[in-house]
């Protein structure tokens, strides 16, 4: 058998002792994922926190920052707000201010959303056909910010499971949308 | 270097192996027995990184135990230790559930149980706190000494010790509660580690042990004047 020092403490260890480091280890894990779920509860939306990763809301929001949200089921979606959205068919949520709505009378919601920094709505980025969002697409609502740049990178690889946000319509991006090629940031 | 002293040392334990029945072990080593027998080095001497201060207490703490348990032939009790392992296996148990069911049923429908989970979660976190702190109190060994007559209950020696972080003091309690009288006796000492340890971090049991047996047997002649 071959001489490992460095095994030799746990060689020394009994089958009790072995368990607790087992545990020790699962532990800590445990603690990260039900902090998140945690979140997850409290919040009611999908993805809690999450990293800004484009500069389609410059000035609001830079790349790196990170974005707490909430989807609480009252809150009511009027023009001005920053909403959190996801497109049928894409993984990515986006984060975009309402610009326009239609509201029925009773209490359906169609609206249509544009990045600050953009140079046109988002129409190019739905679905084929689609012009609208409803209320069944939104993931959340943007409540509080934290500036931060490298170390938010690491910390979307390590604490969402679920890519991160994703802010597209950076001007090249949608001319290439234009003749048709999914870039698909 | 490190391989010339690991074979002398492991030539030295299965030469001085005599009170674990090893006559068997030397040499011929048959299958599965034999692997087991060459994992466990519980001759080998201790050596451990002298700077880090959680390596020094845990081996200070296993020698200890072992002198208890192999020279006076105590019973060990797993009973604290057990319940440390329990909670914490039941805490990993609501997480994993968690995770478990928010997997099989996406978010919405999921959140009432993990609503659950969550806070079943962090009240074993809580449980476990307490448990620590206030009933195993640093207390790494519970032992039994079964009472040769058989017809009185056991008497029990624990043992517990502390070192302060970055600190060389090294302070050792053994408390002896006696199963006749119920009554509680303490003694403990205060040595720099340095006393126990030489210069590569080898443990040297010729000046820890005669520490642990005077500590013991301060207690136990007290027994006996009593």
């Amino acid at each position: 058998m071959l001489s490992l020092d460095f095994l030799d403490d746990v060689r020394r260890m009994n089958k009790r002792q072995l368990y607790y480091q087992v545990l020790n280890f699962g532990m800590i894990v445990s603690s990260a994922l039900m902090i998140w779920k945690g979140l997850m509860v409290i919040t009611g939306s999908e993805s809690p926190i999450v990293v800004v990763l484009s500069g389609s809301m410059e000035p609001a929001f830079h790349r790196g920052d990170l974005l707490f949200l909430t989807n609480r089921v009252e809150d009511p979606i009027r023009v001005g707000e920053i909403v959190v959205f996801r497109i049928e068919g894409r993984e990515i949520p986006i984060v975009h201010r309402v610009l326009k709505i239609h509201e029925k009378q009773n209490g359906h919601i169609k609206f249509l959303t544009k990045g600050d920094n953009n140079a046109v709505d988002d129409r190019g980025l739905y679905k084929q056909g689609q012009h609208w969002l409803e209320k069944k697409d939104v993931v959340g609502r943007a409540r509080g910010m934290q500036c931060s740049f490298c170390w938010v990178y690491l910390c979307w690889f390590i604490v969402s499971k679920k890519p991160a946000l994703l802010f597209l319509g950076r001007c090249h991006t949608f001319r290439y949308w234009m003749f048709g090629v999914d870039t698909g940031l | 270097m490190a391989a010339a002293a690991t074979q002398g040392g492991r030539s030295g334990g299965l030469g001085g192996n005599s009170g674990a029945g090893g006559g068997s072990n030397c040499g011929t080593g048959s299958g599965r027995s034999g692997l087991l027998d060459k994992w466990k080095i519980d001759d080998k001497p201790v050596k451990i990184d002298k700077w880090d201060g959680s390596a020094v207490k845990n081996s200070l703490d296993d020698s200890a135990k072992k002198v208890l348990l192999e020279k006076y032939k105590y019973v060990e009790n797993f009973g604290l230790i057990d319940g440390r392992l329990t909670i914490c296996t039941i805490s990993c148990f609501f997480a994993i559930v968690a995770l478990i069911w928010d997997y099989m049923h996406p978010f919405p429908e999921s959140k009432p149980v993990l609503a659950l989970c969550v806070i079943s979660y962090f009240v074993m976190m809580g449980i476990l706190t307490i448990y620590t702190s206030y009933k195993e109190k640093s207390i790494f060994l519970v032992a039994h000494r079964k009472d040769p007559t058989g017809m009185d209950p056991d008497d029990i020696w624990q043992l517990s010790s502390s070192l302060k972080r970055f600190d060389d003091k090294y302070t050792l309690k053994l408390t002896f509660i006696s199963g006749r009288t119920k009554q509680q006796r303490e003694a403990e000492f205060t040595k720099s580690i340095a006393k126990f340890f030489d210069h590569s971090g080898t443990l040297v049991m010729d000046a820890y042990e005669p520490e642990i047996s005077r500590l013991h047997d301060s207690l136990a002649i007290e027994r006996k004047i009593k």
